[in-house]
């Protein structure tokens, strides 16, 4: 932690720039910290890789600690050097944390009852086989258990990364995708049951939502930050993204900024292009006490309020009933949304991008009117349903499963 | 090729449908001749070759005496000469006696004449249990000539395969071994009409499915395909693949269905042991489909035992459409 | 011993022109060179495997052959160099078999006991004891059935009239009436075991009687005697009249083969048979009949010699196969 100010004696991290584990230039910006007066980007003092980041996002560091270490191309990436603790506790790093299975010995592996393809699959995601339970006969680990694994694995904060949830296969261009305001990847169950079964799948969670509920975010540039590192950890070299409304504008502003990873775009229902939205529903549904009061603006999503059905607002309720929720939720939609209107503008940015772009959309869609559509530039495709509202990955699951495939 | 597909297909039963390719083949070629014991007025132990030698005549629907050994042999001549002979045994299990010419003569002579000659051959061998006649007419041993080099091993399961596969045969300038179940005679399915052909080295997937591949040969394919059906049930969704030909095998349809199901089964009803399922299996492990298994191979095969003669004996030494079921169910279980 | 008295002129004197009879003369010296040189080949380590010699046996090779054209065919055994020489074969080409190389008559695939010359009519020498009698009679019913007019003559030795094959051809070809010559070379020994301990019949000729066939034995060292013999069952073959079995009595003068120790037969009973050498005898009677004069046998022999010392030079020059050729022929097709 670099002292950046006469009377500083630690600084807050507020995102990293770098991944761990990627590649860094001298010179390039490393973090942003915040001090009690100011807040600055590091530049990288040095060009290599990034490794061993032990203070997370968020994390208070005392002055001349390290906050992680840069190695040399040649160099050997040895156990964590050894170096006194951060003062507070929080900024343990996570990663060689004990959830995290560390890869064991070829010889200690080659004991482990596994099938080929769950051997593949571990390899691959660099996780150990010892460590997982095997569901098959006599303990035999199977694919399923992996996959089980990872998608725990990847749910986990990684160097205070949004949860990422993987399934799918191992082939082809993976999508990445990113839910809606008060949602959660929960949501895109239903369209994952269309979905080619041999694709990867990786579904982001963001702050204040799902399974970091009371996560601060203060600003949508905050939440980019966050979904641009998630992103970068997942080391894709190719990904198709798909973003629902709020998902859709965070989607496009990391298409923006990462063109040779992002392959492909799908945005459904996105905010960020045009300033209407219903302030309406997005007050009721993060005031909502009891399902009674959740149901009716649920309902507001949809052209046909029968898909909302009381299992369908039970579920969804209980995904809502975690502490700091509601309070989080509240306080992202008055900086994203205030007075019913979107603080953001992205069309500036989907005129920039040069990857293949469809927008999806509802004609009924009472929360972000279809026709801020009508602006995008000629590359982007267009498709509208009729009679679907603002859920048209839920509503018409298989036909938007079907234009993502294509 | 496929000259009459457009028309129509009726159904034929599987012995029709091989003496309707006979026929065709015996129409269009003066240098097709038939072969074989008892095939002539009696039209064939199984009534494969019918009345053909009403039309043909017995200089080309040949009688031979019981000399399975020098039949075969003067059928392997008559090939290197310039006759297109199809030679049938009146049980499988009667090859044996002319082991010599099918695996010394017919398989190796091209090679050992270093490739100026070809034998074009067709040998038809009814194969199988099921019809009570105990252990020396029961036999599966189309892996006997699938290990010998030079030689081709069918084993068509439907009347259409019997038919196309048998006129490919006639068309292939090397010896064609093709074994027929001898309970699937009487089976009837759709033939087109007129001359067609199966490729010889081509399996085919007879019901797509995602959670296991199960390869099956000749009358195994149909049990297999009945036990699909009732996994279908329980949720388990097979992919069924007629290997049809089991030399040369199609390696690509086997190894893209593994790659896809993740669990590879094999049901034939040869003895198990050193069996087709042995090579399908071990093909699979030596290829890259091997890093997308998800559980351990299963075969069934034939029970370590002559074909008994009892009935629920008979029924007990081959795989039976509930093993199959049990042994899938097993398997996509975790339970193996 | 045939009587070749002047007053009684043998068969092959009025039968032949003297051109055709120097030229049989000339084919002897050179199966009786071409052994010789093979074997000088194998002691010096040139040739791999083993050999089975004909020396002793030049004159049933040559008088069965002189009255056959290029389509008519040959069946020939392992013991089969001499007929390859006599069906007109390149004693180039056959070394080269021998040395294994790439312009041999298989490619270096068969060896000494497939050299096949399908081209002149020689369907190849056999590895298996019998195994041409079946497929002789194959390639006699393509004649028949195609109507090619051609004749088979099928060579086998005192072992394989006990095989099964040679009772299942000699019957099939007998109730078909094929166009087929059974040319038994008798040389007294199926490798160590002496027809007299092997054979129920004292005549190999005999069996015939079984196979309602014309059946002779004759001095097969004897051109003339084989010849006659031969012409005889060729003329009943080309007027459909069958089958013929002819039982040319010989002896081999080597072992079996190149790992025989001799142990079965005395060096009392070889002297006397190699004083029966079929060469002079044939030396003989074309000079008692003024068909070769004064020096024109020493000169055709070292023509012979020439022959055998170039064939060897063009053997040794040859290419050997490539490695990556070693699966080359198996099939006419191969598996995509």
């Amino acid at each position: 932690m670099p002292k950046v100010d006469m009377d500083m004696t630690s600084g807050r991290i507020v995102s990293w720039h770098v991944a761990e584990g990627a590649e860094v230039t001298a010179g390039d910006p490393l973090f942003d910290i915040e001090t009690d007066k100011a807040a600055m980007e590091v530049e990288s003092p040095a060009s290599g890789v990034l490794q061993h980041v032990r203070a997370a996002e968020g994390d208070d560091v005392t002055i001349g600690q390290p906050v992680g270490w840069i190695y040399a191309e040649d160099e050997d990436v040895g156990a964590v050097p050894d170096a006194s603790r951060p003062e507070e506790g929080q900024a343990t790093p996570s990663r060689p944390s004990e959830e995290v299975p560390r890869p064991r010995s070829p010889e200690e592996t080659q004991k482990i009852r596994a099938t080929p393809r769950a051997r593949k699959l571990a390899r691959e995601a660099g996780v150990a086989l010892g460590d997982i339970e095997g569901s098959a006969l006599r303990g035999r680990v199977q694919h399923a258990d992996v996959a089980g694994v990872l998608d725990r694995v990847r749910a986990d904060p990684v160097s205070g990364s949004l949860p990422v949830i993987r399934s799918g296969g191992d082939e082809g261009v993976p999508l990445v995708l990113i839910h809606g305001f008060a949602s959660d990847a929960s949501s895109w169950a239903g369209l994952l049951r269309f979905l080619p079964k041999d694709v990867p799948i990786y579904r982001m969670e963001l702050p204040a939502h799902g399974k970091s509920p009371a996560r601060p975010a203060s600003s949508f540039q905050d939440l980019v930050r966050l979904v641009r590192q998630a992103f970068d950890l997942l080391d894709l070299k190719a990904a198709h993204l798909v973003g629902h409304s709020l998902g859709g504008a965070l989607a496009l502003a990391l298409a923006d900024t990462r063109p040779r990873q992002v392959s492909r775009l799908t945005l459904l229902s996105p905010a960020g292009l045009g300033p209407e939205i219903n302030g309406k529903t997005i007050a009721g549904i993060t005031r909502a006490k009891r399902a009674e009061s959740l149901a009716p603006w649920l309902k507001t999503l949809v052209a046909t309020p029968e898909i909302i059905t009381d299992n369908y607002v039970q579920a969804a309720w209980s995904q809502r009933g975690a502490p700091g929720l509601r309070d989080a939720q509240r306080d992202l939609a008055a900086a994203l949304f205030p007075d019913g209107t979107q603080s953001f503008d992205l069309r500036a940015a989907l005129d920039r991008i040069t990857v293949p772009a469809r927008i999806i959309w509802g004609r009924e869609d009472r929360i972000i009117p279809w026709r801020h559509a009508l602006g995008a530039p000629g590359a982007v495709s267009l498709n509208l349903f009729e009679r679907t509202g603002h859920l048209s990955h839920i509503e018409r699951a298989e036909e938007v499963a079907v234009l993502i495939g294509q | 090729m496929n000259v009459a597909a457009d028309i129509e297909a009726r159904e034929l039963s599987y012995a029709e449908a091989i003496r309707e390719a006979m026929d065709v083949a015996l129409a269009s070629d003066e240098r097709v001749i038939l072969m074989g014991e008892d095939i002539g007025v009696y039209g064939g132990a199984f009534q494969v070759t019918g009345d053909l030698i009403d039309t043909y005549g017995p200089d080309r629907v040949i009688d031979t005496p019981i000399s399975e050994l020098g039949g075969a042999g003067v059928a392997v001549g008559a090939a290197l000469t310039g006759l297109r002979p199809i030679f049938e045994f009146q049980f499988s299990d009667f090859a044996t006696l002319a082991m010599e010419q099918i695996v010394n003569q017919a398989a190796k002579v091209r090679y050992m004449l270093g490739g100026a000659v070809s034998v074009p051959v067709v040998m038809r061998f009814p194969a199988g249990s099921g019809t009570g006649a105990a252990a020396q007419h029961s036999q599966s041993l189309e892996a006997w000539f699938a290990h010998v080099p030079g030689l081709k091993v069918v084993q068509p399961s439907t009347p259409h395969d019997a038919k196309g596969l048998l006129l490919a045969a006639l068309e292939d300038p090397d010896p064609v071994m093709i074994f027929e179940h001898k309970l699937l005679y009487k089976m009837r399915g759709a033939v087109p009409e007129g001359h067609y052909t199966v490729p010889i080295g081509k399996a085919e997937i007879r019901r797509e499915g995602v959670d296991v591949s199960i390869v099956a040969t000749s009358i195994m394919v149909h049990k297999v395909l009945e036990a699909a059906e009732m996994l279908a049930g329980e949720g388990i969704e097979a992919e069924v693949i007629d290997l049809r030909t089991v030399r040369p095998l199609d390696r690509e349809t086997v190894l893209a269905s593994v790659r896809k199901t993740s669990r590879l089964v094999c049901v034939y009803e040869a003895v198990k042991t050193l069996g087709i399922g042995a090579e399908i299996s071990a093909m699979v492990a030596e290829s890259d489909a091997f890093d997308y298994l998800d559980a351990p191979i299963v075969r069934l095969g034939g029970a370590e035992c002559p074909i008994p003669y009892n009935p629920e004996l008979e029924k007990a030494a081959v795989p039976q459409v509930e093993d199959i079921i049990e042994a899938v169910r097993a398997q996509v279980k975790g339970r193996l | 011993m045939a009587d070749t008295s002047p007053d009684n002129i043998p068969f092959a004197i009025s039968a032949y022109t003297p051109e055709r009879l120097r030229g049989a003369l000339r084919q002897m010296y050179l199966i009786r060179k071409f052994e010789e040189g093979a074997e000088d080949s194998y002691t010096r380590g040139l040739i791999h495997g083993t050999m089975h010699l004909s020396i002793g046996q030049e004159a049933s090779a040559v008088g069965a052959c002189i009255g056959l054209s290029e389509t008519d065919k040959i069946t020939s055994t392992h013991r089969g160099h001499g007929h390859s020489i006599a069906k007109g074969a390149d004693v180039g080409r056959m070394f080269a078999e021998f040395f294994g190389k790439e312009t041999g008559y298989c490619k270096g695939r068969g060896g000494s006991m497939h050299i096949a010359d399908v081209g002149k009519g020689n369907l190849g020498a056999n590895g298996i004891v019998g195994g041409g009698l079946p497929i002789a009679v194959g390639a006699a019913l393509s004649a028949k059935r195609l109507e090619t007019g051609a004749v088979t003559v099928c060579f086998f030795g005192d072992g394989a009239n006990n095989e099964g094959a040679f009772h299942e051809a000699l019957n099939m070809a007998a109730i078909w009436k094929l166009p087929v010559i059974f040319l038994c070379e008798n040389n007294k020994y199926g490798m160590s075991m002496s027809t007299d301990r092997s054979t129920a019949v004292a005549s190999i000729a005999d069996r015939a009687v079984a196979y309602a066939m014309a059946g002779a034995s004759v001095d097969g060292n004897d051109f003339s005697a084989v010849s006659e013999a031969s012409e005889a069952a060729i003329a009943r073959a080309r007027a459909g009249e069958g089958p013929s079995l002819i039982e040319a009595v010989t002896y081999r003068w080597r072992g079996h083969s190149k790992s025989d120790r001799n142990r079965y037969r005395s060096k009392e009973e070889i002297a006397e048979w190699m004083a029966c050498d079929p060469i002079p005898r044939m030396v003989q009677m074309l000079s008692d009949h003024g068909i070769i004069g004064a020096g024109d046998a020493a000169r055709i022999e070292a023509e012979a010699e020439a022959e055998i010392v170039q064939g060897i030079a063009f053997a040794k020059e040859s290419p050997a196969p490539a490695l990556s050729d070693v699966t080359r022929d198996v099939y006419t097709k191969p598996a995509a």
